[in-house]
């Protein structure tokens, strides 16, 4: 098998939208009508993902991230291109490609709501036909990353989000899958759960060699478990490569704070290239009364930002 | 190679089940309640069905005991529509949700997995009353009780079952094209009480459509007839098996072509 986990090539996503008119009139139109638009979700999109990889897969709202997951696990038949998960079609192999996947949407379980989670376990087991063996490894594995043993016998229906999300979590690996997607799996979460669970993610992609693409909004993710990152917009991917050297385009970047008169931070993203750091502050000092200065490395946050903002690189 | 075959869809059905009665079991108030509702409905049922006999003793020939026959032939036949695919009726909702996604990421069938996620234990009430009502009117209607007329009884209950559930998976699977599918859900599950009387009672195009288009006259009037009418048993009659077989099949084509077309927009 080849090295890669993922391979995309030219890949186009299109969705037939009809064309809503307005009022009862428009209503009545629209159930005969066949006034379709044509909207691409993805547009000519290539990736390639090697085995044991975490890539963080970001891009701003209705970008087309969700798009391209539903195309990788098989749900969605792309336009035209070509995917290649495991070196398998994922439209056409859906049942096989599933077997070797393990997907998690961040806001929806996937588990059954009314069992005790170690019974999910037990059906996912049966259902994946893992063998007993790998299964009680992957249990102990569980034990020695995470303190399950609160959640195990708890229906999901009774679990807290964190709890849920951290289920979700261990029941996609549980196959022990070559691939996860993980969609945006600390939103909602407070920061004591979301350190938790990037330490899980990251303790089981170790362990397991596991592919993790990862969506998310959180940098606070994306810093603690990626190094690559794909960044896509409008359908369009704009930025493929490490974070660092996504850092260094902004080298010349800082974030200026300054603390005012009446104890606000006042925040300001500052390109040292063109514009002279003293030259702000005095600026500020004439209209404010400032209390206290600094000025910090930009941050993945604030890069990811630019980049949403200026479209493209 | 198929290494998940019919045992193994039988056995992760049997343990889903399993578990999902234990945990019913621990909500004794709810599973309480359901069990008068579902006796409180059934028992309305017949007394509708009482009144309507006290005023007409015969209908098109039919007489009581043949009457309360069909009944009881369609309440065990309506029972495992009712308890297996019970899940139909929030097919609409997951789909408008989105939340329907999940079911697509198992290796397994998605339609098994769709309805092996709800048992409807209610059903068993209507069972155990539609045996009784069609075992006491098999003793009256002076049907003779052998090996011969058992398995027809079976075969064509689980037949006469088949066209319920082919038209619910069908009226549910509308939800992956349209909006208001929950009215055509409405109106199907309406129409299972046309399968109480006699087909023949209907006339002209009504029985045409009973027939072919919406087969309510499977769910009880055509396999019934195997045992009250041995003697003059309608073509029909003796095709339902396959009949049953081949809506089953096509509804359920219907369902996974409405999950394959289905665009999974939002997230």
């Amino acid at each position: 098998m080849a090295d890669e986990a993922i391979l995309m090539k030219n890949v186009c996503k299109d969705f037939k939208v009809l064309n809503r008119h307005e009022g009862l009139k428009g209503s009545i139109q629209d159930l005969f009508s066949r006034d379709y638009r044509t909207v691409s979700a993805v547009k000519d999109v290539s990736v390639t993902v090697n085995k044991g990889e975490i890539v963080g897969y970001l891009g701003p709202n209705g970008a087309g991230k969700s798009t391209t997951i539903k195309m990788m696990t098989g749900v969605l038949e792309p336009t035209s291109g070509q995917i290649l998960v495991n070196g398998l079609v994922p439209y056409k192999d859906r049942t096989r490609n599933c077997e070797n996947i393990g997907v998690v949407f961040g806001q929806r379980s996937q588990l059954w709501w009314s069992l005790p989670l170690i019974e999910s376990f037990k059906l996912l087991r049966d259902i994946y036909l893992v063998p007993q063996k790998e299964y009680e490894d992957m249990i102990a594995l569980y034990r020695s990353l995470v303190d399950i043993e609160p959640i195990l016998h708890k229906p999901v229906r009774q679990m807290s989000l964190g709890q849920r999300t951290l289920s979700d979590i261990l029941a996609a690996f549980l196959h022990n899958p070559g691939i996860v997607f993980l969609d945006e799996p600390t939103i909602g979460l407070d920061v004591s759960m979301k350190s938790k669970i990037r330490d899980l993610i990251r303790g089981l992609n170790k362990e397991k060699h596991t592919t993790v693409i990862l969506t998310t909004h959180d940098m606070g993710d994306v810093d603690a478990l990626c190094r690559r990152i794909v960044i896509i917009d409008k359908g369009k991917k704009i930025y493929d490569n490490d974070i660092e050297h996504l850092k260094s385009y902004f080298g010349s970047y800082r974030t200026l704070r300054m603390r005012l008169g009446d104890d606000t931070w006042e925040e300001r993203v500052i390109d040292e290239k063109t514009t002279d750091v003293m030259e702000v502050i005095s600026q500020m000092q004439k209209t404010h009364k400032i209390k206290d200065i600094q000025l910090q490395e930009i941050s993945t946050e604030e890069v990811i930002k630019k980049i949403y903002e200026g479209g493209s690189l | 190679m198929n290494k998940r075959g019919l045992t193994f869809y039988l056995s992760i059905y049997r343990k889903v089940l399993i578990q999902d009665l234990k945990s019913k079991m621990s909500y004794r108030a709810d599973f309480v309640i359901s069990t008068i509702g579902m006796i409180m409905t059934n028992l309305a049922g017949f007394i509708t069905f009482m009144i309507l006999f006290h005023n007409f003793p015969t209908i098109n020939g039919w007489d009581y005991h043949h009457m309360l026959f069909l009944y009881g032939f369609s309440l065990v036949a309506l029972t495992p529509v009712q308890c297996f695919f019970d899940n139909n009726w929030n097919l609409r909702f997951m789909v408008q949700s989105g939340d329907f996604i999940k079911y697509c990421f198992r290796p397994i069938n998605v339609f098994f997995y769709f309805m092996s996620e709800v048992f409807d234990v209610k059903g068993l009430g209507q069972l155990a009353f539609g045996l009784g009502t069609l075992i006491y009117a098999w003793h009256h209607t002076g049907i003779p009780v052998t090996i011969l007329t058992v398995s027809q009884a079976i075969l064509f209950l689980l037949t006469a079952s088949l066209f319920m559930i082919a038209i619910m998976n069908a009226a549910a699977a509308t939800c992956f094209w349209i909006q208001g599918s929950g009215y055509v859900m409405v109106i199907m599950f309406r129409f299972k009480d046309f399968a109480k009387y006699p087909a023949n009672i209907f006339s002209g195009i009504f029985k045409v459509v009973f027939t072919f288009i919406i087969p309510i006259a499977f769910v009880a009037y055509y396999p019934s007839l195997v045992l009250l009418t041995p003697s003059s048993v309608p073509l029909l009659s003796w095709l339902s098996p396959a009949i049953g077989i081949l809506f089953f099949f096509l509804s359920y084509k219907f369902w996974m072509l409405g999950v394959s077309k289905y665009d999974f927009t939002g997230s």
